[in-house]
């Protein structure tokens, strides 16, 4: 079992989650409220990691921040390393390649509260800070979750831009899901099969866990 | 200037040329057909929309004036909105949902304070349930008392009645009788169900399309109503046009020519001699001649037909006379059963009515009454 | 309702940064101990690492181990990656990095690379370095997949593709080609029950690993361009990659290097 992938990994599932929260919060309550043109564009920018293949998507990813672009270029004046190979960049691609699985249940899950339960709650006198957090977030929560949670799994099991983005760097990007890659070509079997075992093990925990706690909150919520 | 004022214009998306005034402790009804804007009109005075131009003062504090750029948002406005649909929310109590519109006071404070007005709403009792586990009455009173709770400046209405049966209905209606005896401030209710806002407003005010048509009292909409497009909206039957042939100002008296019969209408003439105008006659205007007795020459504007339909509706018949020298221009009009009876009212039979001067109204000629010039009657259809 | 709405705004507030503040305590790198990362072709992944336990052993200093094919390592150092060194199994790889700039120096010629056929236990192949029973295998139906690395971007692929054209049997044999990503994987597909065998690096053939698995036989070294085996130093390489750099090229990591069949420089070829 190798320690340091799967801490590694569970830091960039974690963090990824964590930023992803406010963001598919943010993106999720505006596509799902606001009537613009071109709205279909934006949500179809959103989808886009879903329809592309990994390869794709890292291929660009690495155009956009590797060494040679603008952003990869600031990022090494301003740390002293690259942005690709890196931890952080992980985790950038990270947030862009789970977008579409933290908006979308998001996005569903305002769009399902009535309008009129937001113009009431703002007739009560709540600011929409207040009615965020007492009537959206509470009304919103499964979907939310089920976000949060779609994410998580998502990123401990992604593979192919991790690769490519993050070049399996031992303590920095390589994963466990890139760990068991490794230990499959240095034909140590054991510890590729331990590995796997954890990881399918510890994903099912997750998403039951979740579930059944979301079903509760449903049920909760009348 | 205590009360409510509302003035709103814009083009697009939704038209709107709305004049609305309020006052305190008053029930103004906003009476139109569905689409007309009355929905939006209410949302633009609790602040939930932003019309293109518009002012929106409550006893002197400015909640919208776009020419001067203020549009204090809806949860600064002490407003109470109740909505067709209530919007309770569904993860809150009945109380819970009451207290929510106290949020500025401390908390034992707004739960002593929303359980008064449940049980001012007769829901005592009932705090603690879901709005899931509550019926639609209930759920209305809770929606009434979540709007009180915010001790609103104006109370808004938007067609809360519609969703609930006929029985449940009537008793809501006494309910916000009661309620008003109490309630100070003025409230505003929408509704496309005229008997509703008969019953229940002070003032009614016409909407069709945005704009505000008239405002009166119920009695004057219905019996007065400024235009033929008032006539109809306000479900009118007896709308037809005729010529002024005459005016004789020391008996307060204008003369009509209708299709070739005289009549004397009580009240000025709102054109000049000779113009075509559109004139109504409401129902409770509309007199049955006793057929056994033979009609007096000083009865009101006679008019002699034939009955052609006779519908009974409970305790009363409704009629339609076609009259003998307009047949193609019905009169309908009301009378108890027992009348119709009693005079052998029947599909066929020839009759009589009067049509009482003082109920005869006249209204200003519109742009097309230019092109009818031979008196036709203005209904859609017959 | 004003204190209300503030409080939940700094609740907001705080909890939007603890992220960032989580991300940035741990971006902050250590550098007072330096671990070079040392990138390597496949076909060091036992060599090197025992060289490295080794080193470890006795200097008490630690290097990061990353395997790649030769043409993707020299594609990450081009896009920034962080290696300290770089052990190509092919010095047109490390010559070109060294032209644009990229290295210290033009690293030096650290092994000579052999290829061997692997066949797995169970394979109907037999052990025939020169090829013979595979191009029979091919007509008979005896032969199903048969791995080598990539050629396109794997040094040891790339003359596995050359060996197959030598013997004439390229275009017979491509139907039933697997490519391994490096030749690591290559050795993997081959052993992994799902082929018939493949051609593969010598020192992985040797590990105890794949000694398990199966035999294997040397293939002439004349049949394809000799795989010299460049390493060098890159831009920014620091002192103890410098030590580890001076490691692979003195004695105890030259004699693991023979025992893992590479020849070395300046040294006799032997069978």
């Amino acid at each position: 079992m190798d320690w340091v992938a799967l801490r590694l990994s569970l830091e960039l599932a974690g963090l990824t989650v964590l930023l992803l929260l406010p963001i598919g919060v943010a993106l999720g309550r505006f596509l799902a409220y606001r009537e613009i043109r071109g709205k279909e564009i934006l949500e179809a920018l959103v989808a886009l990691p879903l329809v592309l293949p990994p390869t794709v998507f890292g291929y660009y990813l690495l155009v956009a921040f590797g060494a040679t672009s603008p952003l990869g270029r600031a990022w090494q004046a301003l740390f002293d390393r690259p942005l690709v190979f890196s931890f952080e960049g992980l985790l950038l691609a990270s947030l862009i390649f789970n977008l579409p699985f933290a908006v979308q249940p998001m996005q569903r899950a305002f769009e399902a509260i009535p309008t009129d339960l937001r113009a009431a709650a703002a007739c009560c006198g709540m600011s929409s800070w207040r009615v965020l957090l007492w009537i959206e977030l509470p009304l919103a929560w499964p979907g939310i979750l089920t976000a949060l949670v779609l994410s998580f799994a998502h990123t401990l099991g992604e593979f192919g831009v991790v690769l490519m983005v993050g070049g399996a760097i031992p303590g920095e990007t390589e994963t466990i899901a890139i760990a068991i890659y490794d230990r499959v070509q240095a034909f140590d079997d054991r510890a590729a099969a331990r590995m796997a075992t954890f990881l399918l093990l510890f994903s099912l925990a997750t998403i039951a866990v979740t579930f059944f706690a979301s079903r509760r909150v449903g049920r909760r919520l009348g | 200037m205590r009360g409510l004022e509302v003035e709103l214009e814009q083009r697009a998306p939704i038209p709107l040329s709305a004049r609305l005034a309020c006052s305190p402790g008053e029930l103004t009804a906003l009476v139109g057909p569905s689409g007309s804007g009355k929905t939006t009109i209410l949302r633009a005075i609790a602040g939930l929309y932003l019309p293109a131009r518009g002012r929106v003062v409550i006893d002197g504090t400015v909640w919208l004036d776009t020419a001067a750029r203020i549009a204090v948002p809806a949860h600064r406005r002490r407003v109470g909105m109740v909505f067709q649909s209530y919007a309770l929310f569904p993860h809150m109590s009945a109380l819970d949902n009451v207290a929510a519109a106290m949020g500025d006071r401390p908390r034992p404070e707004r739960i002593a304070r929303a359980r008064e007005l449940l049980r001012l709403v007769h829901l005592d009792g009932l705090e603690a349930r879901k709005p899931a586990e509550l019926s639609g009455g209930q759920q209305q009173r809770v929606a009434v008392a979540r709007a009180l709770a915010r001790e609103p400046a104006v109370l808004l209405l938007d067609e809360p009645f519609s969703a609930v049966d006929r029985a449940t209905r009537e008793r809501l209606y006494r309910e916000i009788a009661e309620l008003r005896r109490i309630l100070s401030m003025p409230v505003v209710l929408v509704t496309h169900d005229l008997e509703e806002a008969m019953l229940l407003a002070d003032r009614l005010t016409v909407l069709h399309r945005g704009r505000t048509l008239q405002t009166g009292t119920p009695l004057e909409v219905t019996t007065r109503p400024a235009s033929p497009e008032v006539a109809r909206l306000v479900d009118l039957a007896n709308l037809f046009e005729g010529r002024i042939t005459g005016v004789e100002p020391s008996r307060a008296l204008t003369r009509l020519d209708w299709r070739g019969r005289l009549l004397e209408v009580r009240g000025p003439a709102p054109a000049p001699v000779g113009a075509v105008v559109p004139w109504v006659v409401p129902d409770g205007f509309v007199i049955l001649h006793r057929r056994d007795r033979p009609s007096r020459g000083e009865r009101e504007n006679p008019i002699p037909g034939r009955i052609e339909q006779m519908l009974a509706l409970g305790q009363t018949a409704r009629l339609t006379l076609r009259p003998d020298h307009a047949p193609e221009l019905p009169i309908r009009f009301s009378v108890p059963l027992h009348v119709a009876r009693r005079n052998g009212i029947e599909p066929g039979v020839t009759a009589t009515v009067s049509l009482l001067a003082e109920g005869i109204h006249l209204m200003a000629p519109t742009s097309a009454d230019n092109r009818s010039a031979r008196g036709e009657g203005l209904q859609d259809g017959a | 309702m004003k204190a209300v709405s503030t409080v939940s705004r700094r609740v907001s507030l705080i909890s939007a940064a603890c992220p960032v503040v989580a991300l940035l305590l741990r971006g902050v790198p250590i550098r007072a101990e330096e671990v070079p990362l040392v990138a390597a072709a496949a076909d060091l992944r036992f060599a090197l690492a025992e060289i490295a336990e080794r080193f470890t052993r006795e200097t008490g200093e630690r290097v990061g181990l990353v395997f790649g094919s030769s043409g993707n390592i020299a594609r990450q150092i081009r896009q920034g990656a962080p290696f300290a060194l770089f052990l190509s199994a092919d010095e047109a790889y490390v010559l070109d990095l060294a032209r644009d700039g990229f290295t210290r120096d033009e690293g030096t010629l650290y092994a000579i690379g052999r290829l061997v056929l692997l066949v797995p236990n169970g394979s109907p192949l037999a052990l025939d370095g020169t090829l013979e029973d595979l191009a029979r295998a091919i007509r008979d139906g005896r032969l199903r997949r048969f791995a080598i690395a990539d050629p396109a971007h794997a040094p040891y692929g790339k003359r596995a593709d050359e060996v197959l054209r030598y013997k004439g049997i390229r275009e017979a044999i491509r139907p039933f080609l697997v490519y391994g990503e490096n030749v690591a994987q290559a050795a993997q597909f081959a052993t992994s029950g799902n082929a018939e065998g493949g051609i593969v690096a010598y020192s992985l053939a040797l590990s105890p690993q794949l000694q398990a698995l199966g035999g294997h036989a040397p293939i002439p070294a004349e049949w394809h361009a000799p795989l010299r085996q460049r390493m060098v130093r890159l831009r920014g390489a620091g002192p103890v990659a410098d030590r580890f750099y001076g490691y692979l090229q003195a004695e105890p990591a030259r004699a693991i290097f023979r025992r893992y069949g590479f020849v070395l420089p300046g040294e006799p070829v032997t069978e």
